[in-house]
């Protein structure tokens, strides 16, 4: 009897977005990978946030990069508020993001608990492989974040929650990222004005990783491979942490 | 077929909405005179009819209450009556200005006959304070004369003759001046006219006069215009005691379901529009009404989906003193194959409409969308965001994507403005990209720039707008922005207006 009380106690207990029951999924990025101990944690909840207002977009982007691996239907909710300040999913460009337009839902809600009770029935739903969630200003209620980290935890989906600035407060996610564009030039200068711009690079920032280590990367998409590559031939942002251990932090 | 007439209609509106003791009457413009339209039972028996000047009326009785007619009220008013006889019939039509009609043929024995229903109409109405006749015959024209002129009463088929004999022209709904053209010959009854030769009557007056008649007659059919569709599928419950907790709303709703799903099943259909609707004890109707992404027929699900529905309401849900009747409709039903079971992809896509169902039962439909391509080269139009309900099968990605390597399509945004939003900006040359912008508030220095890629307006249409001249830009700190001039310089010696930018859509 106490037994069985303590297992119940025990699956009762479960940290939300460390159980592995539903495997991880392989970014294909060997240092970021390594870092997140094999890939991105399915059935978890993943914070993306934009280093600021103005960087939505690639946060947008990296999102959608990360939902795209996911292969399969995918919900986009948002605010409506959200949707016309920094406009809505347009299907072309998701098209040449590797993401089937086709697999795309979007939900529009007038209220944030109507955005988070509708994510939280996607992701209980098993034909829906991930969910985007755009929660843009103000702190999240804790407790619905740990509603939407069992409920992924339950079904195997991915849940993302967009974020227009960084957030400092405790949560549920299993990592949380904060995305940066980056320029597209190592040296930006006059004279590349008129020339064609380069492929899409983003910087991306591990913040919080329940599992491993933290990091920073310049990602790039390669529009052959239909992926985030590490953009080996430009000068990162910073180096990530694991590589110079024998730096003194001052 | 039952002929409702409200005979004081608006003057028991008023006597309804508020205490009105004096006698009272409904004055309104005909004309250039201000007569009299309505009266009340206390009006009428100082004397008063309708068609009286206002100015007359007033100096002979000062004590009168004169109100100006309202129209609007009096349609809406009837509307809701209309509503709430939907209880007895769902084939119920608008007789204006002041009736009603309604098919009660093969509803009357849910209420144990003619008669009774009649009695039952007859209590609720005058309950509710209006004075009315009611006739019931076997067309249209019959049931229409008898409430208003004849006897109110039940007469059935072949008794037109008797019934309509003595009744005088005007109650064939004819105009008033052909039935004024008819009094001059000495024509003043139907009886005078039903075994006249009937070429002479229509060379001499119109075809209406003899059209009228048959249909009066039931000699030539005349079709009902119900208010509402009517649905394919219908299942009713009444109560003997009011319901009002919402619990009890969803397990009727399931019992009713389940009959509906016998009716479904048999015809091989499945529904694609549920409508609830409760009629309340105070008369007032609540609708209800839920879509569904495939043919339907489980009642559980639909349950699902009517509470979800219920939820979203909340506080809206306001039972009053208690519904006593329930009805579920199917208003678009279609033909469903047999459920099959097992099939692992059909399998997940159920999973999927099922939950679409749900979202857009609490969301609203128009909330939850699919993303559809469509053969145009302007961007607004090139994809949109439809009601996953609505989305075609067919949503054009494959052809698009075709298209997109043929031809090569230069980069797209990753989310497009829903209007473009001017910005202001500085290019080096006319026809280049810019050199720096300002895009809310925010200056933005230029350092790449890719284009221009040409898009024309859509010429052949006068809303068209200018050619674009679209740019993929990016700014100093790497954000990546969708921009065009609208308009093209070559075009200012023609008198054009002088282009403008606007920013489109952003990327990655």
């Amino acid at each position: 009897m106490l037994q069985q009380l303590r297992q119940r106690l025990q699956a009762l207990q479960k940290t939300a977005g460390l159980e592995s029951d539903h495997g991880a999924l392989p970014l294909g990025i060997a240092p970021i990978d390594a870092a997140l101990g094999g890939g991105l944690a399915r059935g978890a909840l993943h914070e993306i946030a934009a280093a600021s207002e103005a960087h939505l977009a690639a946060a947008t982007g990296f999102a959608l990069g990360l939902a795209a691996h996911a292969q399969g239907r995918l919900l986009w909710l948002a605010e409506d508020m959200a949707l016309a300040e920094s406009g809505a999913p347009y299907g072309p460009g998701l098209d040449a993001f590797g993401l089937r337009p086709e697999h795309l839902l979007t939900v529009a809600a007038t209220q944030r608990c109507d955005l988070l009770w509708a994510m939280e029935e996607a992701l209980r739903c098993r034909a829906v492989h991930a969910a985007i969630g755009e929660l843009r200003h103000g702190a999240i209620d804790m407790v619905a974040l740990r509603r939407l980290s069992l409920a992924a935890g339950e079904s195997g989906a991915l849940a993302l929650l967009l974020r227009g600035a960084p957030a400092g407060d405790a949560s549920t996610a299993a990592t949380r990222w904060v995305v940066e564009a980056a320029p597209s030039f190592s040296a930006p200068s006059p004279e590349r004005r008129g020339e064609k711009e380069n492929a899409t690079r983003l910087a991306v920032e591990l913040v919080r990783n329940r599992r491993g280590p933290l990091g920073a990367w310049i990602l790039e998409w390669s529009d052959s491979d239909e992926r985030f590559a590490l953009a080996t031939h430009a000068q990162p942002v910073a180096a990530p942490a694991l590589d110079r251990p024998h730096r003194k932090v001052a | 077929m039952l002929s409702l007439w409200l005979r004081r209609l608006s003057t028991d509106r008023i006597a309804r909405s508020h205490e009105v003791s004096a006698p009272l009457a409904v004055y309104g413009k005909r004309g250039n005179a201000e007569l009299i339209v309505a009266v009340d039972t206390a009006a009428e028996r100082l004397g008063l009819r309708a068609g009286m000047a206002l100015a007359q009326v007033r100096a002979m009785h000062p004590a009168l209450q004169a109100v100006a007619e309202d129209v609007g009220a009096d349609a809406t008013l009837l509307d809701s009556i209309a509503d709430w006889c939907l209880r007895y019939t769902p084939l119920v039509a608008l007789d204006a200005p002041d009736g009603l009609l309604l098919d009660i043929g093969g509803c009357a024995h849910l209420y144990g006959g003619e008669q009774a229903l009649v009695a039952d109409i007859s209590g609720r109405i005058a309950r509710a304070g209006f004075a009315f006749s009611i006739a019931v015959a076997g067309s249209i024209g019959a049931a229409h004369a008898a409430a208003r002129y004849g006897e109110p009463a039940s007469y059935t088929g072949g008794e037109e003759r008797s019934l309509l004999a003595p009744l005088p022209l005007a109650a064939l709904r004819l105009a008033p001046e052909t039935v004024s053209a008819l009094a001059r010959v000495g024509l003043k009854r139907i009886g005078d006219i039903i075994d006249l030769p009937r070429s002479p009557l229509t060379a001499r007056f119109s075809a209406q006069v003899l059209r009228q008649l048959d249909r009066a007659m039931g000699r030539e059919h005349e079709p009902l215009n119900p208010r509402l569709p009517v649905a394919p599928y219908v299942a009713e419950q009444r109560f003997a005691e009011p319901i009002t907790r919402e619990a009890d709303v969803l397990a009727i709703l399931t019992r009713l379901a389940a009959r509906l799903q016998f009716a479904l099943e048999r015809r091989g259909d499945g529904a694609r529009r549920i409508e609830l609707t409760l009629f309340r004890t105070d008369g007032a109707l609540r609708r209800l009404a839920v879509g569904c992404s495939r043919p339907l027929r489980d009642p559980g699900q639909i349950r699902t989906l009517f509470a979800e529905r219920l939820a979203a309401l909340s506080d809206a849900f306001d039972p009053g003193f208690g519904f006593d009747m329930a009805r579920l409709s199917v208003l678009v039903a279609e033909p469903s194959p047999p459920e099959q079971i097992g099939l692992g992809g059909g399998e997940d896509t159920a999973e999927a409409d099922r939950l679409v169902d749900r979202l857009s039962a609490r969301l609203g439909a128009r909330r939850v969308r699919r993303l559809i391509a469509r053969d145009s080269h302007h961007p607004e139009i090139a994809a949109a965001a439809v009601p996953a309900h609505a989305a075609p099968a067919d949503t054009g990605w494959p052809a698009f994507r075709r298209h997109r390597t043929d031809a090569e399509l230069a980069p797209r945004p990753l989310r497009l403005l829903t209007r473009p939003e001017p910005i202001e900006a500085l290019a080096e040359v006319p026809d280049g990209p810019p050199l720096r912008f300002r895009w809310r508030r925010a200056l933005h220095e230029v350092i790449a720039a890719e284009g221009p890629e040409r898009i024309e307006g859509v010429w052949w249409s006068e809303h068209g707008g200018p050619a674009r001249d679209y740019f993929r830009v990016e700014d100093k700190s790497g954000l990546r922005f969708w921009l065009f001039r609208a308009g093209l310089y070559r075009d200012l010696a023609q008198g054009a207006a002088a282009p403008t930018w606007f920013l489109h859509g952003t990327f990655a």
